[in-house]
């Protein structure tokens, strides 16, 4: 044959054919396709093209190689043979299997659902773009004398909660600051709407450039005009349907506290993972107009102030320029300083006083992932321990298995393969349950929690990653001791119990219990902290105590008195009062100047401040320790009296509140003499210890809320016959009650989620440790059906027999116990040092949870043992 | 009778076989079809016809000598076995049966 020149047919064909032919086939097919290729080319016809064309139609099943069998048939007809083995192994033993996927579901469920609540905490105010760039001012007030260094001042002596003036100073001052937002503290505001009026809580006033520093989702409306104008507002998209439905509510008008129209100009939704929310906005314009003196006022503090910087400057660039700006800036009138938080730390880092939401902690992060990680250890451990007690059932056929030529490897491969099965069926239990979990964590933790984020690419490849390294962790101590059996010894049948993983096994449930105990002490401790602070003997009685929230309705303020009077001639009324707040509530500070002990002169200090009338006190039941309360027959109480608690009278040098009685007083532009000294109260959580608090009489315009003593059997009654007296007074104004009680109560909420969450996962834990410690009883007890035989034939008791299977149980309880108590006691005492007051760890804590899990565990093997001691000797000892 | 019945082109494919006797490989089975039947053959149509002709039971194959044509790769001879000989004997019967039967009018009719 003449080869005509060089021409070859195109390689990539020829390499293509050479893929996918079935190997038997490729040479001889080979070379029909080339000696076909070389007659056309001698014929000058369109080789190449044909060529490729024929090479397409070999494409075809017959001559495609088997995807089975290739060159690596071996490695790929193993792991075949390995998941047909584990599977087959994973049916037979169901009982095992069973106790191990069960046990590693609800560890890897368990895991991802704090997983979510960890990541949700963590995400809180990340969804601002300018995340990175916003800072807060947060404010030191100090008091009258020398000011202390401010260089070395710590965080929790500032408050977020601050003044007007310093926005516009740090604008003015600071070229690196690009916008700065202010907002107010809460307050309840009349919502009226055609015929629909309600109390709206959590309204703020708020400068224009909110959207410039946060990124609330705008919904409808100009974020850029929105907040400029007087008497608009802005609402939350739950507030625009309740008011609005499904009309836009773009240019409508709300009447705001029977008043004014105020129109409506956006509507926003606020992620949940946000540091402070808020019901709705109102210009802060409207409030500089009705109030333009706060605006210039350094010691009126209403204020919280966010900004942003412009992009490549930093913060410390403005630290450093502090003493300048506040030399330049503030009047300087007593001790004060500021210093920048970032928005960063605000929700979990932030040790300031008067946030303006709930903060996280970070110490409770800290907590459940190690809760997290116990329970996912615990599962592992579930799996090793019953993996090498089953190991003698194994150990034929590894024994057989490497007769035939296994090399160790792969027989550590295969039970990594088995292992990684069984938590890849585990996994998939797991997002079921989490599915389930999901929604019943959002009801105890009382928040959204998006789980939305878990589905992207690299989760999944992260739940993978995941899968197999749970599995491989949970299987390579099996894999490794089974891998090492000798077949001589196993086969000789000389082979009998795997004492070699004994040591480990035992271990490992001691470091199952361990955890158990630790956790359940933490559920025990927590949940009697929380009982106490609920029984805590506040300093005032709060039972029973009615609250009605008019958010100082100026008409309600007006008839007050003869409110007061209609309530109290309901027969289930016993005492009225009108005050500013109740204890639980919002309360201010207040620059109060009261005369030294010694020299005479006023000095200044700011305690807390309440307003109220002269029966507020004998309705919460305070006591009196000197002078005496606000009284009708001093008409000028109102105008020149002032009563102090205990630890205000300390503040001000008087350690015996006798000696402070008559004392002159400024306060507030009031002017006169302290003529009582209240026992000190919990007025805030008991997080805290009690703070200096002044309390005054509250003037007509500072009063907001009534609060109503009841001696009352049927509530919802009195509670209707109540409604109708106040709307016969003033009907434009719902009926807006609480509690007292749940008010106060309500400050310890989160607490509360905490010990909630905290319980059901260590009840989990305790759980999954249980179906370990099932499994092993069940295999111990097969191991000793013999021994249990004999010893019924010779006349053991029950009894006797199930103490016998029990015991070795209880000895390692034992050393668990011990290791568990000192480790828990230093956990819990440091966590109880987060609370003023708080419970002393006594003996009872750890008694009661150890005997808990004691009994647990007992019930739980009891479930074996019992029937091993009650079966028929007869039937355990027959087949030899 | 034969539970297996050869496909049209099973039965050309074998009968060229066959023909070629001791020099049926792919390629010259092609060339010899193309030349005798004036039809058009793929490799792939044949070979994957072949194999499963072998599988079958009803040819044998074997590699020749390497060459020094065809890229140096060798040819895979196919033979006849004994049962491929008794399935085309069958389908030839089978066909005469048929043709013996057909009325001869029709035949002439139909040309």
């Amino acid at each position: 044959m003449n080869k005509k020149g060089n021409i070859s047919p195109p390689q990539w064909a020829l390499r293509f054919f050479r893929w996918f032919c079935h190997p038997d086939y490729v040479e001889d097919i080979e070379g029909d396709l080339l000696e076909r290729f070389e007659k056309r080319t001698n014929e000058n016809r369109a080789a190449k093209r044909l060529f490729a064309l024929d090479v397409l139609r070999l494409f075809r099943p017959g001559i495609i190689k088997p995807i089975k069998s290739s060159q690596k048939l071996n490695t790929y007809d193993m792991i075949f043979n390995y998941y047909k083995v584990s599977m087959r192994n994973i049916l037979r033993n169901k009982t095992f299997s069973l106790l191990n996927i069960s046990g590693l579901s609800v560890g890897i469920a368990s895991c991802i659902l704090i997983l979510i609540y960890v990541n949700n905490e963590l995400s809180y105010d990340t969804y601002n773009s300018n995340y990175e760039n916003t800072y807060r001012v947060i404010h030191y007030y100090g008091e009258q004398g020398e000011a202390p260094n401010y260089q070395t001042l710590p965080t929790n002596e500032y408050q977020v909660w601050g003044n007007a003036p310093v926005a516009p100073a740090i604008q003015d001052f600071f070229p690196e600051v690009e916008k700065v937002f202010r907002f107010t503290s809460d307050a309840p505001w009349l919502f009226s709407y055609n015929d629909i009026t309600y109390s709206e809580t959590d309204i703020l006033f708020a400068d224009s450039t909110a959207f410039e520093v946060f990124d609330w989702k705008v919904l409808a409306g100009n974020p850029e005009t929105a907040l400029v104008r007087p008497n608009t507002v802005v609402l939350t998209k739950e507030l625009s349907k309740k008011y609005f439905g499904d009309e836009n509510p773009i240019g409508k008008s709300i009447i705001m506290d029977n008043e004014d129209p105020y129109e409506v100009t956006a509507v926003i939704e606020i992620p949940t993972n946000s540091h402070f929310t808020f019901n709705g906005l109102i210009s802060m314009s409207t409030f500089r107009n009705s109030r333009p003196q706060i605006f210039t006022a350094w010691g009126y503090v209403d204020f919280y102030t966010y900004f942003t910087l412009k992009p490549g400057t930093s913060i410390e660039q403005l630290v450093e320029k502090i003493p300048a700006f506040l030399a330049a800036k503030f009047p300087n009138e007593w001790n004060y300083y500021v210093e920048f938080e970032p928005l960063a730390d605000a929700y979990l880092h932030s040790e300031a006083g008067r946030q303006p939401g709930p903060g996280g902690s970070m110490a409770n992060i800290y907590i459940f992932t190690s809760v997290a990680i116990f329970i996912l250890l615990i599962a592992c451990i579930n799996f090793m321990n019953l993996s090498t007690a089953r190991s003698v059932e194994r150990a034929k056929e590894v024994a057989i298995r490497k007769t035939i030529g296994s090399q160790r490897r792969a027989l550590i491969y295969q039970f990594l393969v088995e292992a990684i099965l069984v938590t890849f069926i585990a996994s998939i239990m797991a997002a079921i349950l989490v599915i389930f979990g999901h929604s019943l964590l959002e009801l105890i933790s009382g928040k959204t929690l998006p789980i939305d984020w878990l589905f992207s690419v690299q989760n999944v490849v992260l739940a993978i990653g995941a899968i197999l390294l749970i599995g491989i962790v949970a299987g390579s101590y099996p894999a490794f001791v089974l891998s090492t059996f000798k077949p001589i010894t196993v086969l000789k049948g000389s082979f009998k119990t795997s004492s070699k993983g004994i040591w480990l096994r035992k271990s490992l449930v001691v470091l199952q219990f361990s955890l158990s105990i630790i956790l359940l002490a933490g559920a025990t401790v927590v949940s009697s902290q929380l009982e106490f602070l609920q029984k805590y003997d506040l300093g005032f009685n709060s039972e029973q105590v009615l609250v009605v929230d008019f958010g100082y309705d100026s008409e309600v303020q007006r008839k007050r008195e003869f409110l007061k009077q209609q309530f109290l001639s309901h027969k289930d009324v016993e005492m009225v009062s009108v005050s500013r707040a109740t204890p639980g509530d919002f309360f201010p500070n207040a620059g109060t100047g009261i005369a030294d002990p010694f020299s005479g002169e006023i000095v200044y200090k700011g305690p807390a401040i309440y307003e109220v009338d002269e029966d507020f006190i004998p309705t919460y039941q305070m006591n009196m320790v000197a002078g005496r309360n606000f009284s009708d027959d001093f008409p000028l109480d109102s105008a020149n009296a002032l009563i102090l608690n205990e630890s205000a009278a300390k503040l001000f040098g008087y350690p015996n509140p006798q000696n402070i009685i008559g004392q002159s007083f400024e306060q507030w532009g009031r002017k006169g003499k302290v003529i009582g000294v209240v026992e000190d109260f919990n007025y805030v959580s008991l997080h805290n210890e009690v703070e200096p608090l002044s309390i005054r009489f509250g003037t007509q315009f500072n009063v907001s809320v009534i609060s109503l003593k009841l001696n009352s059997q049927n509530f919802s009654k009195t509670l209707a016959e109540l409604e109708n007296i106040w709307l016969d007074v003033v009907p434009h104004r719902p009926f807006d009650t609480r509690f007292a009680d749940q008010n106060f109560d309500s400050q310890y909420e989160s607490d509360k989620r905490f010990g909630m969450i905290f319980s059901v996962f260590s009840a989990l834990a305790i759980f999954v440790a249980c179906l370990g410690l099932f499994g092993l009883t069940i295999y111990s007890t097969a191991q000793r059906n013999k021994e249990i035989g004999v010893r019924k034939v010779l006349g053991a008791s029950t009894g006797r027999i199930i103490t016998l299977l029990s015991k070795d149980f209880f000895v390692l309880f034992v050393i668990a116990l011990a290791i568990a108590i000192p480790l828990s006691w230093y956990a819990m005492n440091s966590w109880l040092d987060g609370f003023a007051h708080r419970i002393s760890l006594g003996f009872e804590v750890f008694a009661v949870s150890a005997v808990i899990t004691l009994l647990v565990a007992f019930i739980t093997m009891s479930f074996k043992t019992v029937s091993a001691a009650l079966s028929n000797p007869v039937d355990s000892l027959r087949d030899e | 009778m034969g539970k297996h019945q050869l496909g049209e082109f099973e039965e050309v494919v074998m009968l060229t076989v066959a023909i070629l006797t001791n020099e049926a490989y792919g390629f010259a089975i092609i060339e010899e079809m193309e030349k005798r039947l004036n039809r058009k053959v793929s490799i792939g149509a044949l070979q994957t016809v072949l194999r499963r002709l072998e599988k079958k039971g009803y040819l044998t194959s074997e590699f020749g000598e390497a060459t020094s044509v065809r890229g140096g790769k060798r040819k895979r001879f196919f033979h006849l076995t004994s049962a491929g000989k008794n399935v085309l004997q069958e389908t030839k019967e089978q066909r005469l049966g048929l043709w013996n039967a057909v009325p001869e009018f029709v035949v002439k009719f139909s040309h």
